[in-house]
């Protein structure tokens, strides 16, 4: 099957999706490999430093001000 | 077997959890014993079976005195979590009572994280989802959310990023069956004054 645009492509597996949970192992795959590539990101910094790091990095970003 | 189902106004996906789910679950565990709240906006889509990535699960938590705050975010603080903007509950009180969201995360973590978003009847659209919740459950974690149809216009109509109508076109297709004109009528009343 040919997906012209990211939406065909969200239109298709959502249907699937929706007359076979089985396809929710994919799902699972994603978000647990996310989750782990999330927890990595930082995993060298130091206990005691983690969150003073972790401020300056977020105000760099502009997620907290 | 369907992707999801009803029993008894409960909205039921049937997947297995995943380390996600888990994240938010417990969470939420300690939340819901100092206040209400609302999932709302992407882990919505996420937890339905969008596929894609996030680094924030959005929760709308009604303003509450400081006291009360107090005794939610030390025990925040006291299951494993910290606070984006400050260690102490005073200081993410200002922010609170200002109607500014707070991130929590799992300690020596960064990402995902909670964000705490301050509702009251003032904010019209948020208080309408808050006051209309959806129940749903995926094995043992049950949680609210929105009503589907306010969801799915409040991503087109207000907030109407690339990845918000993504978003919505999932809801819309995965749920096609079980959609109401009705809640999407009152849904976009609801949010009229925030279509630009």
């Amino acid at each position: 099957m040919k997906f012209h645009k990211d939406e065909d492509y969200i239109v298709y597996y959502s249907n699937q999706l929706k007359n076979d949970s089985k396809l929710f192992s994919q799902h699972k795959k994603f978000l647990e490999s996310q989750m782990e590539a999330s927890r990595s990101l930082f995993s060298n910094i130091k206990r005691d430093s983690f969150k003073k790091f972790a401020r300056v990095y977020l105000k760099g970003r502009g997620i907290i001000c | 077997m369907k992707g999801y189902e009803f029993k008894e106004d409960i909205l039921i996906i049937n997947r297995e959890l995943t380390d996600l789910d888990h994240f938010v679950d417990d969470f939420l565990n300690i939340l819901k014993s100092h206040s209400d709240y609302l999932i709302v906006n992407g882990f919505v889509s996420i937890s339905t079976g969008r596929v894609r990535g996030t680094e924030d699960v959005d929760v709308l938590v009604p303003i509450m005195d400081k006291s009360h705050f107090k005794t939610m975010f030390e025990d925040l603080l006291k299951n494993k979590f910290w606070c984006y903007q400050t260690d102490s509950y005073s200081e993410a009180y200002t922010y609170f009572k200002k109607f500014n969201s707070l991130r929590f995360a799992r300690e020596g973590e960064m990402f995902p994280n909670m964000e705490v978003v301050p509702i009251d009847e003032t904010k019209k659209a948020k208080y309408f989802e808050f006051s209309n919740p959806q129940k749903i459950k995926i094995k043992n974690f049950e949680f609210k959310i929105p009503w589907l149809e306010f969801e799915i216009i409040y991503k087109e109509k207000v907030l109407g990023s690339k990845k918000d109508f993504e978003d919505a076109k999932h809801l819309r297709t995965f749920f096609s069956e079980v959609l109401n004109k009705q809640k999407f009528d009152k849904s976009l009343e609801a949010i009229k004054n925030e279509i630009s």
